[in-house]
């Protein structure tokens, strides 16, 4: 009885935490409509700032408290939401998902350099460890009781601040309708602003009332996920109620905490199952909670755009890739080729992505997971020799993807009915339950039936991870890096000449009317079931396949390389780059693989190099490793990617061969100075990047139809409206309309000549610009 | 087609100043213009009516006027005062009072808090609920019913009702008629006409004239992003046919 009520008291405590962090994640979703990734984060960022003031600077607990919850706290809400939030309206779901995510990441970053993640530190409970009372015989620190009782007046003042508040009442009102409310005199931007300074206050209350309660030591990984936590209580309420939240958060809390009372010792994985408990409990109410129905009425129109490559084009630029990868491997040493080699198959995972998210408009934020089990199954069934001899085969690897596929079905069937960020918070939920409870079993289990002792990742001896040797398939042997690098070149080249293929195929577009409105497409007799189950089947197999290949690049795994930080990372920077291009994928993939380590590592040898200064180097260094949140955080402001501004720039070229040719043959001489030594190898790189970067800007100069191209350029919709109304246009619509040759050729002379007489006018007034060819043919 | 008529501003009755008047504004959505120099004048105390076929431009004028869309080029002047660019919550406070297409409620809140959202303007809460519920019954009847689980007649009784008690200068309606039975459609504009009677100054966007023009005292045709026809509810009724047409 006495270990029930003491645990129930740490259970309720924990839930009573719990529910202010989903409480804030909760009012921020609803006014503005985007689910915060980051509010952990903000937690994690208040608990350590907390740390600083109080143990770091001596300030007395009270003013401590009022620095980092009166001031922070609500000051880093209304910043994000005034810098950041702000600018993603009208976005798609996952470009929300990234800037968060890349907030996330970036507070994380922050964090480590800031506050060194190898120093201890500790966070004693208010009024000290021993400040203890005793209800019904069990011991109780006056920090839970605080805990608790915070708990239960932010509970109680939400209530009467959304019901007996003008501006609560306002704040539920901006979930329906911002426009409405301004109509009404209220400010839509302040409430907001507002909503998001409370979101981040009752982060950071979370953060710094949680650290002591479990435990005491601050770490900035366990804190941040502390948002998982909250995701499930927030997700119980439906992310709409904050009562049913509390509830939730009270049952998490209570779970853990019995978990942890009277699991029985023999129950190795317990500690395991308690903390991926919030993800298991995350994905049974997603499943079983019903959601809101297809909404066929209002069709957003995103901002999100994409051009669609043709095969062919594909398949040019595949042979492209290929040869590029095969040229450059005679300028790399081995461990570039190896790091190289790494970003590549991590591209072949974007893949998964371009797919799933690009493609039908679905999200998976757990990419990197699916690879886990295809890495899995290929361990366990697909090794043959010993040793250094030891090879993957190509069967091990085809019944891997085959898995993989099979629980990617598995995992979206139940979610298939779940849209947008619901079936995103499935795939997370899979994915942390993955590396917190299925990579963790490293202990050998005896199989009743077979009698053989067994673990799912462990190489043996209980050490948790595997090694993959590489794969040999005939004469085929990847156990030579340049081999291996072509080889992943090669199949991501053909994987993606597949995708477009896919994309121009009446499957694909039957994938992107799904992304565009549900509704009008199961309208059309779309069977949404078999194309989400279908798509979600391929994405998994292409992840998998993707993840075995980066196990074989790493040669040895472990949990770590699948965290769910890495699937999300790889998420954000393909979004950056362009999520509905393959180029975004291959793009995506180098920089999470490659790009940035090589930077940081670059910054700090020249840091260890130049001794002078050194100080603004390693400033870099750490600068670098926030760069990618930051970028990722700027793709609210363009949603579509930069690959889609690459291709836009290089259209202008299409028509002027010998500034491409130019270029090409400058590149060459680079190429040949670099292999030659003559140019360092990072010269060679910067020349190349500023190269790509300016020969767009280099054509559009040089080009003396520049304007004329820009006219043509204007939507036929919009032609005559912002340029003047040319001869060229006209004959441009009449060619469009099909009415060209429909025209005898005196009208058709006459409808120049009118062409001509209101290009003399010259300007924006004329009655009814369009009208005019149209009416020519059909007098 | 009728040339489009160069009104240059006298009101009807003559007299009365403008109270809401647009000159020459240009608007639209990102690229795409969709207002191409609409000239409208609202004089004060009298109902306008803003007819026209769909996609003429009629909700994107109101939308200029309430202040929820910015004027690219052109004035949007309220009281002979030039407010380009003002923000939607300044002019209500300052008495333009608009109720936009569909529902102008919050679904999810219960009347009482949608009148209680009204007083962003500056009306006392009390007098709110007495001139709705005096007005509307009905709506003091479900007072703490979720406005969204009201019928579509309720419904636009509670958006009016805000008109009634918020006292504006401008009212703004748009296509009060939409998915409303003819009987209640003419309940409500039953309504505007006493609200209009009673000094409010009116500016209605509706697609079926028939409904509308009984109680305006000038009426006016817009076509492809311009008003083409400004004159008497009666004169204009009677070219409506060719405009809707094409002609």
């Amino acid at each position: 009885m006495h270990l029930f009520l003491t645990y129930t008291i740490f259970g309720l405590v924990l839930g009573g935490v719990y529910a202010i962090a989903a409480s804030g994640l909760v009012l921020t979703y609803n006014t503005s409509g985007i689910f915060n990734f980051a509010h952990g984060a903000e937690a994690m960022l208040g608990a350590f700032l907390y740390w600083e003031v109080r143990y770091g600077w001596g300030v007395p607990t009270p003013l401590a408290l009022i620095l980092v919850l009166g001031v922070f706290g609500p000051l880093m809400g209304g910043l994000l939401y005034l810098v950041i939030m702000r600018g993603l309206r009208n976005t798609a779901e996952v470009t929300k998902v990234v800037v968060t995510v890349a907030l996330m990441l970036g507070m994380l970053y922050l964090s480590e350099w800031f506050w060194n993640p190898q120093t201890d530190r500790t966070v004693v409970p208010f009024f000290g460890i021993t400040s203890q009372v005793k209800i019904l015989g069990a011991d109780v620190t006056t920090h839970e009781l605080i805990a608790l009782g915070t708990a239960v007046l932010i509970g109680l003042g939400l209530r009467l601040f959304f019901y007996r508040l003008r501006i609560g009442v306002a704040m539920r009102g901006a979930v329906d309708d911002p426009g409405l409310l301004e109509l009404n005199g209220h400010n839509p931007e302040r409430i907001a602003a507002l909503s998001w300074a409370m979101g981040s206050f009752l982060a950071v209350l979370a953060g710094v009332l949680l650290t002591p309660i479990s435990g005491g030591a601050l770490q900035a990984n366990s804190l941040t996920l502390l948002v998982i936590d909250a995701f499930a209580a927030a997700v119980f309420g439906r992310l709409r109620s904050i009562p049913r939240t509390y509830i939730g958060a009270l049952v998490l809390g209570l779970a853990a905490s019995y978990v942890l009372a009277y699991s029985p010792k023999t129950w190795q994985w317990a500690s395991n199952f308690r903390v991926s408990l919030p993800m298991i409990v995350l994905f049974v109410v997603l499943i079983v909670l019903p959601q809101d129905r297809l909404r066929g009425a209002s069709v957003a129109r995103t901002r999100e755009r994409a051009h669609l490559p043709s095969v062919r084009s594909a398949v040019i630029a595949g042979a492209a890739l290929v040869v590029v990868v095969v040229l450059l491997r005679q300028l790399m040493n081995d461990s570039d080729i190896t790091t190289i080699t790494l970003g590549m198959t991590f591209a072949v995972i974007a893949l998964s992505l371009t797919l799933l998210t690009g493609y039908a408009g679905e999200m998976n934020l757990a990419a990197v997971s699916f690879g886990a089990i295809a890495t899995m199954v290929s361990y366990h069934i697909g090794v043959t020799g010993h040793g250094l001899a030891s090879r993957s085969t190509l069967w091990g690897i085809v019944v891997g993807v085959i898995v993989t596929a099979v629980v990617g079905a598995v995992v979206s069937l139940p979610a298939l009915r779940l849209r947008g960020l619901y079936l995103g918070l499935a795939t997370m939920a899979f994915g942390v339950f993955l590396t917190d409870m299925v990579l963790m079993d490293s202990n050998p289990h005896r199989i009743p039936l077979i009698h053989t002792k067994f673990s799912l990742f462990s190489g043996g001896a209980g050490i948790n991870s595997l090694v993959i040797p590489p794969l040999r398939i005939g004469p085929l042997d990847l156990h030579d890096g340049t081999t291996f690098l072509v080889t992943a070149t090669v199949v991501f080249a053909v994987l993606g000449i597949g995708l477009v293929a896919l994309r121009n195929s009446s499957y694909g577009r039957r994938l992107t009317a799904m992304k565009d409105s549900p509704a009008a497409s199961a309208t059309l007799g779309q069977s949404l079931l078999r194309l989400k189950l279908s798509v979600f089947m391929l994405s998994a197999a292409v992840a998998g396949l993707g993840g075995v290949l980066m196990s074989m690049a790493l040669g040895s795994v472990t949990p770590d390389n699948f965290s769910i930080f890495l699937s999300l990372s790889l998420l954000m920077l393909t979004v950056v780059a362009g999520i509905s291009y393959v180029s975004g994928a291959l793009m995506g993939g180098l920089l999470s693989g490659v790009g940035f380590a090589l930077i940081v590592s670059t910054f700090h040898d020249l840091a260890s190099r130049h001794g002078s200064v050194h100080g603004l180097f390693s400033f870099l260094a750490s600068f670098a490793t926030v760069t990618p949140a930051l970028i990722g955080i700027g793709v609210g402001r363009n949603p579509s990617g930069s690959v889609h501004d690459f291709v836009d720039s290089y259209r202008s070229l299409r028509h002027r061969p010998r500034v491409l040719v130019g270029g090409g043959a400058v590149e060459a001489v680079l190429y040949v100075l670099s292999l030659t030594n003559v140019l360092g190898h990072w010269w060679f790189a910067i020349l190349t990047s500023v190269l790509v970067m300016f020969l767009p800007l280099v054509g559009q100069m040089s080009d003396p139809a520049r304007r004329e191209q820009e006219a043509a350029a204007v939507p036929l919709e919009l032609a005559g409206i912002d340029s003047p109304y040319s001869d060229g246009l006209r004959a441009e619509l009449d060619r469009a309309l099909g009415i060209e040759d429909l025209l005898p050729p005196e009208r058709l002379a006459r409808s120049r000549r009118n062409g001509r007489r209101s290009d003399g006018s010259g300007d924006r007034s004329m009655t009814e610009p369009l009208g005019a060819g149209v009416g020519d043919a059909g007098t | 087609m009728t040339a489009p008529v160069t009104d240059d501003g006298r009101p009807i009755e003559g007299g009365a100043e403008p109270i809401l008047e647009l000159v020459g504004v240009r608007a639209g959505y990102g690229a795409i213009e969709v207002l191409h120099g609409v000239d409208l004048v609202v004089p004060r105390g009298s109902l306008v009516a803003l007819l026209g076929p769909n996609g003429g431009g009629k909700t994107t004028t109101l939308r200029v006027c309430s202040g929820l869309l910015r004027v690219a080029s052109g004035e949007l002047r309220v009281a002979g005062r030039t407010v380009n660019g003002a923000a939607a919550h300044d002019l209500a406070r300052v008495g333009v009072c608009s109720v936009p297409e569909g529902r102008g409620i919050f679904p999810n809140l219960t009347v009482r808090e949608n009148l209680w959202l009204a007083t962003g303007t500056g009306v006392a809460r009390d007098r709110v609920e007495s001139v709705a519920f005096d007005r509307f019954p009905r709506l003091g009847e479900r007072r703490n019913q979720l406005a969204g689980t009201m019928s579509g007649g309720e419904q636009q009784m509670l958006a009016i009702a805000r008109a009634l008690a918020t006292e504006p200068v401008v009212l703004i309606l748009d296509e009060l008629s939409m998915g409303l039975a003819p009987l209640v459609v003419s309940a409500l504009y039953e309504t505007v006409a006493e609200l209009a009677s009673s000094g409010i100054s009116v500016l209605v966007a509706e697609q079926f004239a028939k409904t509308v023009l009984p109680i305006a005292q000038s009426a006016a045709i817009m076509l492809h992003g311009r008003v083409v026809r400004v004159g008497e509810p009666a004169a204009v009724e009677e070219e409506l046919a060719s405009a809707y047409l094409g002609g």
